[in-house]
């Protein structure tokens, strides 16, 4: 179904921004890594195969909401020459356009400054309506996490963009599994995510948030869908990429050492 | 002062410039967290249907949804209770505040509403957003003054708030006022007392400074319309050479119009004055008709004429 250099491309582009996150956060040394690195297929997907801002005067929007995830982004902003190296590097340092939380007006790729979680999806709706006021046919992205939706706001907005339906909007939930301090399911179970969304008048869609396939049948999807917002619910391995962070809870936020940076890196080229 | 016209509450008068303005200006939206008929804001949902948003019972989201519209070149108003909207502080200050986007709340039944009682009463709002980076924040006290803020506003391309109380009120200003972020007026002009006000308290300052004239006590009145930006040293030059200030606030001790005033005469050279504030305190509101609720906590023009000349030792 796809080609096979199609596909190689798609994972080794994966491996270079995630090589890029663990250079800066190494760099910063802070920062967050393991829910960085689990988004990096589906950004990589929406920036370099849909190209959300190849005209970016008239893109389709992108809120990160779960704005810690930043790195990410700002790793895919710089394989797309948007930002130089130099301000890559500057990555949380002081005066940076960078900053740990993005900053909308540091940086003018940023869309939306997140950090308080809970909060873009309203943004992404405001966002939409905009857009069918402006009778713009464009659509609406907004990343959420999975712990992010322990929030309330995020029910607010979902009740509402079910209700309106909004078919331009698409939320991703980066379902890893993980939050702060330890697993969702014994912070606060979130489950059953599915039946939730529907029940909230969405159309629900599960796949693998690391696969190719998966990815880009649901964006297909979403496009065609003319009655209701989508969510794709992308299960995503929290620090993806990276072996000793992987399905690791203390890596939400932990530093990286010269050896955990040296090993990483290995991994990655 | 103006003459006292017929008296009018201020959130209608917010409700009927609002469809004015949304005639002549296209980008002007209005969304609702079902209190479209408490903040008046219905006339618009009936002319402008596409250019209204009903969020419901969700003043978050309807905070992040009219962020989105300010982001897509719209101008958006968001009316509440100021309890209410004021109390999602959270999603104010990182979506509108912290990114900078041209917001305009509109917070109404500040100050004593009425038999709804405390929870309903806006009486922490000014504190709140204040504190707010790139937030503008103003009250108005009369018709006049309402309609020139919003005129301001929806040009202004700052995130801003707005205090209405819900007082029928008469008129202080022509129709030549101009309003501008900053600028205190002098209603009343005095040599060595002055009362300084915000909102429609004015009027009960006003009635106040009458009884004091019986007693030979002159009294100016300063109205205070713009919070942030707050110009301290037209309020330094406002105050030079006066002996006995008293600020008249329905809003808690902290944060409001009595701590700007302290702060000017902190920030400036004037030791010599006599300052006294008359505010709620640490206190709530509570339950009862708005007379009663200003007499019993002082409010009343009689208790301000009291409180000026006990407080200050003039009467004889």
């Amino acid at each position: 179904m796809f080609k096979k250099n199609k596909l190689k491309k798609f994972y080794s582009n994966s491996s270079k921004i995630r090589l890029d996150i663990i250079e800066i956060l190494f760099k910063a040394q802070s920062g967050h890594s393991g829910p960085s690195l689990s988004i990096v297929e589906i950004l990589n997907y929406l920036f370099f195969q849909k190209k959300i801002y190849k005209n970016f005067n008239n893109r389709d929007n992108f809120v990160l909401s779960k704005g810690h995830a930043v790195p990410a982004l700002y790793s895919i902003l710089f394989n797309l020459n948007l930002i130089s190296k130099k301000n890559f590097q500057s990555f949380r340092e002081i005066g940076s356009s960078l900053q740990g939380h993005p900053d909308r007006t540091k940086l003018k790729y940023i869309e939306l400054g997140t950090g308080a979680l809970g909060q873009g999806l309203s943004v992404s709706i405001g966002f939409a309506l905009g857009n069918l006021m402006l009778r713009k046919n464009k659509k609406s992205f907004c990343l959420i996490g999975d712990g992010e939706i322990q929030e309330g706001q995020i029910w607010e907005a979902a009740m509402y963009a079910g209700a309106h339906k909004l078919k331009d909007l698409c939320v991703i939930l980066d379902n890893n599994k993980m939050q702060n301090e330890t697993h969702t399911k014994k912070t606060l179970d979130i489950m059953p995510l599915k039946k939730k969304w529907e029940a909230f008048n969405w159309k629900v869609l599960e796949i693998d948030g690391h696969s190719y396939f998966d990815i880009h049948n649901a964006f297909n999807k979403f496009y065609k869908e003319k009655k209701k917002p989508t969510i794709i619910i992308a299960n995503t391995i929290k620090g993806k990429g990276v072996s000793f962070m992987e399905n690791s809870a203390a890596w939400h936020s932990k530093v990286l050492s010269e050896k955990d940076y040296l090993i990483a890196k290995k991994e990655l080229i | 002062m103006g003459n006292y016209l017929k008296k009018k509450a201020l959130r209608n008068i917010f409700g009927d410039h609002l469809i004015y303005l949304g005639k002549k200006n296209k980008k002007i939206c209005v969304v609702s967290c079902d209190l479209k008929s408490a903040t008046k804001t219905s006339g618009f949902f009936k002319i402008f249907p596409k250019r209204s948003f009903e969020v419901g019972i969700a003043e978050a989201n309807g905070l992040g949804v009219a962020t989105g519209l300010a982001l897509k070149g719209f101008i958006p108003v968001i009316s509440s209770f100021g309890a209410f909207i004021t109390g999602k502080f959270l999603e104010i200050r990182t979506s509108i505040s912290y990114n900078d986007v041209p917001v305009k709340i509109i917070g109404t039944h500040g100050g004593f509403i009425g038999k709804d009682g405390a929870t309903q009463s806006g009486t922490q709002d000014l504190s709140l957003m204040t504190s707010l980076p790139n937030f503008e924040v103003f009250q108005p006290c009369s018709p006049i003054e309402t309609k020139k803020i919003l005129n301001y506003i929806v040009k202004s391309k700052k995130p801003s708030y707005v205090r209405i109380c819900r007082n029928e009120v008469g008129e202080v200003y022509d129709k030549n006022f101009k309003f501008l972020p900053g600028i205190h007026k002098e209603l009343i002009k005095s040599k060595v007392n002055v009362i300084i006000s915000s909102g429609p308290l004015i009027f009960n300052c006003s009635d106040a400074i009458k009884i004091l004239k019986k007693k030979n006590i002159k009294t100016g009145l300063i109205n205070v319309n713009s919070f942030k930006p707050f110009n301290f040293k037209l309020m330094e030059k406002l105050l030079k050479n006066k002996k006995n200030v008293l600020v008249v606030e329905d809003h808690v001790s902290q944060g409001g119009l009595s701590g700007l005033v302290y702060e000017t005469i902190a920030k400036s050279k004037m030791s010599k004055i006599n300052l006294k504030s008359l505010n709620l305190d640490e206190k709530f509101s509570e339950s009862g008709t708005p007379n009663d609720l200003e007499k019993i906590n002082g409010f009343d023009s009689n208790n301000i004429a009291k409180t000026f000349y006990e407080k200050f030792k003039l009467a004889k």
